[in-house]
């Protein structure tokens, strides 16, 4: 019974700390390590051709497509098509580079750019494809993909602020709307570290991306006032309209939509984007370098710009697709609430993109965020 | 105990139950109380029933009577494709954590090592630990190895979680039982593993169930691991609805969420229910709890 | 083959896979959260206390703080909650008792957050409760986004591993200790006090624990019921893993959260392995 005496029991602890303690001298092998392996890429860089070539797996945000059209998709070609969900771009990247398998992902313009210098994208002809024309032409040579190689566009958005119309009075289409009184205790901001530093950023006169620490500091300021006068922070900013939380919420015009199909008063519920600018966001879709159906991806994605299938699915999202049919169906959506509706085309100076080049800007805006939330 | 448990507790228990009701421990306060901490766990849930039936997308406002989000959830091949990845990993851990937390179990408590100590905390160590720090070193472990993170680093880090709630549930039960019987089998001429076989398993039955059922569940409803260690398989249920956050929660999920309650609650009404049917006067739902393993 | 040797075996198994894959990775975490992040947003193992420096600025001891405070509350809500139930279960359940602790696992079917969805359908300000207040006359209140809507959340997820230690610790107790105790000390209070209460003193325990430590490091119920200054230590790792991919400072913070809990757990797993040592003694008969 001595194994029961409970000095041996102390001896043991110590036995077992010293054996971590061996194990982490072990560990310091890991120095200079990096966690995640660097991913293998394929020799070739011929570009993709839009042939079917196996099942494909997507990579999306949640609740982003009409499932309807995968599954026909599906049964025309006899393809399994698979779907896994990411709540964050961030989260997509981290998975992507660890090896992940995915053929079609939907990154914004900004990561799809990172991807694509970190060699990541596959590259493919737009001409390839046979609904290529309908695409918008803001689309064609973007920042993020002059040659058109890498990218199609999905869909865009702008972030503006959504408000309850009945309740609150006096909004002047700025962002100091959202300190607005009438939403006292009742507004939201977006849980989303660019949409929030950037309208701040744009409220207090500075470039939308700056990344010069003293302004990022100022900024930091004006989100903690906003906090104070906010009810939460948060991405659900539909079924915090929907439920009555928010009414003020920082928010995107697609969002709106999917409230005023929610509710019995969709003529309450208003939308404005802001004077001090639009931050304008767009998903695209790219093919991951470590598709394992890079055809068949190609193929899919020439499948949803297909001017019906994209009415059908802006229908069912309520984001707006740059492409033709998509257009139109957005505009017959939101024709109750123009101000939802922008053409991405007219926007023209007036709208303004996400965009942190490097890892350290990344970093301290991702610093400044986390402060803000944590205070 | 066990023995005085096994022969009448019902008669016993009832009798005592009685005698305390004339106003000694105030059962009435009590029994009021108890329903409305059962209230409470099950109002979400009626809420959850109810919009799986609401005519608009919304979780928010009931605006009438539809199967919509039925027939959506039937048509919804992805959100299947979960449910069953879900399914699939609950029956996949619960069989091979309960296997290997009753081993646990009854090395802990038989075997008389330097290493039970260390075996007994590491063990313990596990059910205290938050669930965040269990995902993320699940994680890292598998980023190290390179491991691809995939439908088994789920079903690994979920078994992980649960071989501790078999192991304190069924070391319950063995604590109480005493090795007499085991004894006298290989007095008899049994071997030492045929003794484990024929007597111990048998006799540690309605705790390995228990344990096999709360490891079921537990991994059917658990979120948190899921989420550091899913990868490019079907994803759980619990991801993907987390994941629909940005673009809304559709009230498919709450259809779901009936639909599963509906097979739970028939499972277990139906342990109640047969084995009367079949002539016992024990009802199934003893076997199913443990008794008192715990 | 000796006794003793036939026996271990059983241990190997187990032991094995709790070491390989929950001890070693623990370690992992320890070890990157040294480490760094290089130019590309990778995170790489080294020696550097500047995790460490950042993790206990005083702007997340905050945070860390808040944390613990609701999960203490939570575990108080659910003792005040749970030990009734367990109580009038565990000794007026009669033929019942079965049913009723099946029934405490039904809700894990539909799923948690599914659940905390119903709960913000039935709290928010034009919600189902709002609207019956209304119907009577009172004025909205605002119940979600804010902390008691957290700690009612984290009470609703964590209430059964209260319940069940609790229920087994009053299952284990001998009926005849009542008997005699009403014989010792007369009122119901005063047995309660002085036989129930010391005899289940393990279960409350265990129960404790098992809802404090989890409670502490959950980002659920502040992610869905929460308000701009209610986040949770969980909320702020969860992010540095999988929105500010900053793994390392993440891992310090992991790190720290364990640390503070280690003294709570280190207690429990004393008593606890006092228990197994002595299961009969323990439970008093």
């Amino acid at each position: 019974m001595s194994a029961l005496d409970p000095r041996l029991s102390r001896r043991q602890l110590l036995r077992a700390g010293a054996g971590g303690a061996l194990g982490l001298y072990g560990l310091g092998a890991l120095g200079g390590c990096t966690v995640s392996r660097p991913i293998e890429k394929p020799e070739s860089t011929a570009a993709v051709k839009p042939e079917i070539d196996g099942d494909i797996l997507l990579y999306n945000w949640a609740q982003y497509m009409d499932p309807d059209i995968k599954k026909r998709f599906s049964e025309k070609y006899g393809v399994a098509v698979n779907e896994v969900n990411f709540d964050n771009l961030e989260a997509m990247v981290t998975k992507l580079r660890a090896g992940g398998h995915y053929d079609l992902i939907w990154p914004s313009t900004e990561y799809a750019f990172r991807l694509q210098q970190e060699g990541l994208l596959h590259r493919f002809h737009r001409d390839s494809l046979a609904h290529a024309d309908g695409i918008s032409s803001f689309y064609d040579g973007g920042w993020w993909d002059p040659n058109n190689e890498y990218t199609i566009p999905y869909a865009y958005y702008t972030t503006g602020i959504a408000w309850r119309n009945d309740v609150v009075s006096g909004m002047a289409g700025s962002w100091n709307d959202l300190t607005n009184p009438d939403g006292a205790g009742k507004m939201f901001i977006l849980d989303d570290f660019q949409e929030a530093i950037g309208e701040a950023n744009l409220l207090n006169g500075w470039d939308l991306n700056t990344a010069d620490p003293n302004q990022l500091e100022v900024s930091k300021q004006t989100l903690l006032e906003q906090k104070e006068f906010a009810r939460g922070i948060s991405t659900n900013s539909v079924q915090n309209l929907v439920n009555g939380s928010a009414v003020i919420h920082q928010a995107w015009n697609g969002d709106i939509v999917n409230v005023r199909n929610q509710v019995d008063n969709p003529e309450d519920f208003s939308y404005e984007t802001c004077k001090e600018g639009v931050p304008v966001g767009s998903d695209l879709m790219c093919i991951p370098i470590t598709a394992r159906s890079p055809g068949t991806a190609l193929k899919f994605m020439d499948w949803i710009i297909e001017p019906d299938n994209a009415a059908q699915n802006v229908t069912w999202n309520g984001y707006p697709q740059p492409v033709e049919g998509g257009k139109q169906a957005f505009a017959g959506l939101v024709k109750d609430e123009p101000s939802i509706d922008v053409d991405i085309e007219e926007l023209g100076d007036g709208g303004m993109e996400y965009r942190l080049d490097n890892a350290e800007d990344r970093a301290l805006w991702n610093q400044v965020w986390t402060e803000v939330k944590a205070s | 105990m066990s023995g005085a448990t096994a022969t009448g507790p019902r008669l016993g228990s009832r009798r005592r139950a009685r005698r305390d009701e004339e106003g000694f421990d105030k059962p009435r306060f009590l029994r009021v109380y108890s329903w409305l901490v059962y209230l409470y766990l099950f109002v979400p849930i009626a809420v959850v029933v109810l919009f799986s039936f609401n005519s608009v997308k919304s979780l928010q406002s009931f605006r009438g009577f539809s199967l919509q989000w039925y027939r959506d959830f039937l048509s919804d091949e992805t959100l299947r494709e979960s449910l069953f990845v879900s399914l699939s990993i609950a029956a996949i851990t619960m069989v091979i954590a309960t296997v290997i937390g009753t081993a646990l179990a009854i090395g802990l408590v038989r075997a008389r090592t330097r290493w039970s100590p260390a075996a007994n905390i590491l063990m313990l160590v596990p059910l205290v630990t938050p669930e965040i720090v269990a995902g993320i070193s699940a994680l890292l472990l598998f980023s190290q190895l390179g491991i691809q993170l995939s439908f088994w680093t789920i079903v690994i880090a979920h078994i992980t979680f649960s071989i501790s709630y078999v192991t304190v549930v069924v070391r319950g039960r063995l604590a109480s039982m005493g090795d007499e019987v085991e004894q006298a089998a290989m007095d008899l001429g049994a071997t030492r593993l045929q003794a484990v076989r024929l007597v111990l398993v048998p006799g540690l039955w309605p705790a390995i169930v228990a344990a096999g059922l709360l490891t079921f569940a537990l991994s059917f409803d658990d979120f948190v691991l899921s989420f550091f260690t899913t990868g490019e398989d079907v994803q759980p249920l619990p991801v993907r609805i987390w994941s629909a956050i940005r673009f809304g929660v559709s009230p498919t999920i709450n259809a779901i969420g009936t639909l599963m309650m509906v097979v739970s609650l028939t499972a277990i009404v139906a342990a109640v229910l047969l084995p009367r049917l079949f002539g016992r006067r024990e009802s199934g739902i003893k076997v199913l709890t443990g008794q008192e393993g715990g | 083959m000796s006794e003793h040797g036939f026996w271990s075996r059983f241990l190997l198994p187990g032991g094995l896979w709790l070491f390989l894959l929950f001890v070693v990775p623990i370690c992992l975490v320890l070890a990157l959260s040294f480490g760094y992040t290089d130019d590309l947003g990778r995170a790489v193992y080294a020696f550097r206390l500047d995790n460490y420096a950042d993790a206990f600025d005083p702007l997340y001891i905050p945070v860390l703080l808040r944390s613990i405070g609701y999960a203490l509350a939570t575990a108080a809500i659910c003792l005040l909650l749970g030990y009734p139930i367990a109580y009038y279960i565990a000794r007026y359940g009669g033929r019942h008792k079965h049913l009723l602790i099946a029934m405490l696992v039904i809700p894990f079917f539909v799923n948690y957050l599914v659940r905390t969805y119903a709960w913000v359908a039935l709290l928010a300000d034009e919600g189902l409760l709002n609207s019956l207040l209304g119907d009577v006359g009172i004025s909205e209140i605002q119940f979600v986004n804010t902390p008691y809507a957290v700690i009612g959340g984290l009470v609703y997820g964590y209430l059964v591993f209260m319940i069940l230690p609790i229920y087994a610790s009053l299952e284990r107790m001998d009926g005849s200790l009542i008997e005699a105790g009403k014989d010792l000390f007369g009122t119901p209070a005063r047995v309660f006090l002085h036989v129930t209460l010391p005899q289940t003193k393990q279960g409350i325990l265990a129960g404790c624990v098992l809802v404090f430590l989890p409670a502490v490091g959950d980002f659920v119920a502040a992610q869905l019921l929460g308000g701009p200054d209610t986040y949770m230590v969980g909320n702020l790792i969860q992010e540095q893993f999988f929105t500010a991919s900053n793994w390392p400072f993440g891992s310090s913070l992991t790190v720290v959260m364990m640390l503070f809990l280690s003294i709570w757990m280190f207690g429990y797993l004393r008593s606890a392995a006092r228990e197994a040592r002595d299961p009969v003694a323990a439970e008093g008969a």
